[in-house]
């Protein structure tokens, strides 16, 4: 079951924003949907690894040089910028 | 029109490469608002790229096998230069930097890119109820839900808005709206297609896949976005194996019990029989069928809430303000993202945390290993799996948006597939009537890793036998 305090917890963790009416309908759903997926502990995986990936994949390497044809326009990046002064990217303080 | 049709058309000048977008654009002003299949049409772009492809086949040029295709994009695949945004509001304004790795593959192959489709937010959701904009109806009775989260792809071709479209699928994303609309579907193997420049949902499950109008044409368009990708380290080399023919399907009895309409049920056992003549038909059991959707969505949940994190409205999209950094970032994500997503985040928050990450996502891995399992036994003994793709028939707006677990169910026989990496196609197979409209039913076929062509092959033979 999950908490009051475990939701607000979650909100935190998570940095997203629910009013008081949305988080009591979403600790029901929430309680739903966790109480639903416990089934998975009838299954028996006592010798099972873990699949992490759909195939098998080796850690794939490359040599560390810069390369242009991978990289976005500089200037379309900063266009994108919700607040900017002299191309730099303006946020909060965060110290 | 399909794609090779259009393409005689092409070369022999019966049609120009102008008319057929013109067409289409046409149509989409006419019934878009209705049926909101489209989020936004690129109608300038479309209409020059297709005067270029005039001008150099008035050149002399040989045209490619799509040159001057009309397709529709989905909103989470980017285009450079164009609005992506995921159906969400937090990137409303957000302008892509770079192509999709499928969408460089596909304009150097000469398609035309008719606008961006609408979708469930983030790939959140089985009907496009969840879009922060507007619904997705379906052509057959507008009441009704289309499908999710690629539900105006899916439209755009059942009410010919585009020849063919772009999708994801994740859970079911691509075979469920294509069985709600009555078109063919396809995922394809995980890995078989660069997800480069697709907003990532769930980063081990999701695919950029087709939605056509024949099996021929999925074919034709999966063959030009699959391939390798130095910008996507999980795709993988892929050649399309030479061909031994299809012998043994297998029908799983798992997918016909209980929770299975029935109309859906007769639709697909007469397809299977007339499928009997040409191949040998035998049951196979998936034993762990039961747990895959809760298998899935903890996965889901986990992804889903890692690759959120980065809209935060700090670099791109849009930016809510807040008394300092901490609260930005909840204002920015609290307005900018909708109700589902949100839900899933904290859902993935919670699986992942402390104390929480072996009961759920680690032993929800080790259950989709034995769903793996499962398949790797049956496909020993047969070569393509069929079943339905959804378990009941199109619903209403309004009908289950509200009740998460009930549209989370909806997708039981797409979500193996994308556990196990497996390809799929949904393709028409008959209809059902219900609320006096007669409905499409889609069947689904499943073949092993890279096995697309066996999909092809049997789909072809159902189109085929419902001539």
């Amino acid at each position: 079951m999950i908490s009051k305090d475990d939701m607000e917890h979650l909100k935190g963790l998570a940095r997203v924003e629910f009013d008081e009416k949305e988080t009591e309908a979403l600790a029901k759903d929430l309680n739903d949907i966790l109480g639903y997926v416990d089934m998975l502990k009838g299954a028996d995986i006592s010798k099972v690894p873990e699949m992490t990936h759909a195939i098998e994949e080796k850690n794939i390497m490359r040599s560390d040089d810069a390369d242009d044809a991978l990289a976005s326009s500089r200037d379309d990046v900063v266009k994108a910028f919700p607040e900017s002064t002299n191309d730099y990217l303006k946020v909060k303080a965060i110290l | 029109m399909t794609i090779l049709e259009f393409h005689e058309k092409l070369k022999s000048g019966k049609v120009s490469a102008r008319e057929a977008t013109n067409g289409y654009l046409e149509e989409i002003k006419t019934h878009n608002k209705r049926l909101g299949a489209y989020l936004e049409v690129h109608t300038d772009d479309a209409f020059s790229d297709a005067q270029r492809i005039d001008e150099r086949v008035r050149e002399g040029e040989a045209p490619g096998v799509l040159w001057g295709i009309p397709l529709a994009i989905k909103d989470n695949i980017l285009i450079r230069g164009k609005r992506a945004s995921a159906a969400s509001r937090i990137l409303e304004n957000y302008v892509a930097s770079y192509d999709a790795t499928v969408i460089a593959k596909l304009k150097k192959s000469g398609a035309i890119f008719l606008g961006r489709t609408n979708m469930d937010e983030f790939a959140m959701g089985s009907s496009t109820e969840n879009s922060a904009y507007f619904p997705a109806r379906n052509p057959y009775h507008t009441d009704y839900v289309p499908g999710g989260s690629s539900g105006g792809s899916a439209v755009a071709v059942k009410a010919g808005l585009a020849l063919a479209a772009l999708g994801s699928d994740t859970g079911g994303s691509i075979r469920q709206p294509a069985a709600f609309c009555g078109v063919v579907g396809l995922k394809p193997t995980y890995g078989s297609v660069s997800r480069s420049g697709l907003i990532a949902m769930a980063s081990s499950l999701d695919q950029v896949g087709v939605f056509a109008q024949t099996a021929e044409d999925a074919k034709i368009l999966f063959e030009a976005i699959c391939g390798h990708d130095p910008l996507d380290s999980t795709s993988v080399d892929y050649k399309l194996p030479t061909i031994k023919p299809v012998r043994t399907i297998g029908i799983p009895k798992e997918y016909f019990a209980d929770g299975l309409d029935p109309r859906i049920k007769s639709v697909i056992e007469a397809t299977i029989k007339k499928l009997g003549k040409n191949y040998d038909v035998v049951e196979i059991h998936l034993p762990h069928t039961k747990y895959a959707i809760a298998c899935y969505y903890i996965i889901v949940f986990a992804e889903v809430s890692s690759n959120m994190a980065r809209f935060d409205g700090i670099r791109y999209g849009v930016r809510t303000a807040g008394t300092d950094l901490y609260a930005a970032y909840r204002a920015s994500r609290g307005s900018g993202i909708g109700k589902e997503v949100r839900r899933r985040i904290i859902l993935g928050t919670y699986v992942l945390s402390h104390g929480y990450y072996d009961a759920y996502y680690a032993h929800a891995q080790k259950v989709r290993h034995c769903i793996a399992e499962d398949f790797k036994k049956a496909f020993s003994t047969v070569d393509v799996i069929v079943g339905p793709t959804t378990p009941t028939l199109p619903f209403k707006l309004g009908e289950k948006v509200e009740d998460p677990l009930a549209m989370y169910l909806s997708d039981m026989y797409t979500i193996p597939a994308n556990l196990v990496g497996i390809p799929a196609v949904s393709l028409p197979a008959g209809t059902a009537h219900h609320d006096g409209v007669e409905f499409p039913v889609g069947i689904q076929l499943m073949a092993p890793h890279f096995r697309e062509d066996r999909l092809f092959e049997v789909g072809k033979a159902i189109e085929q036998e419902l001539l």
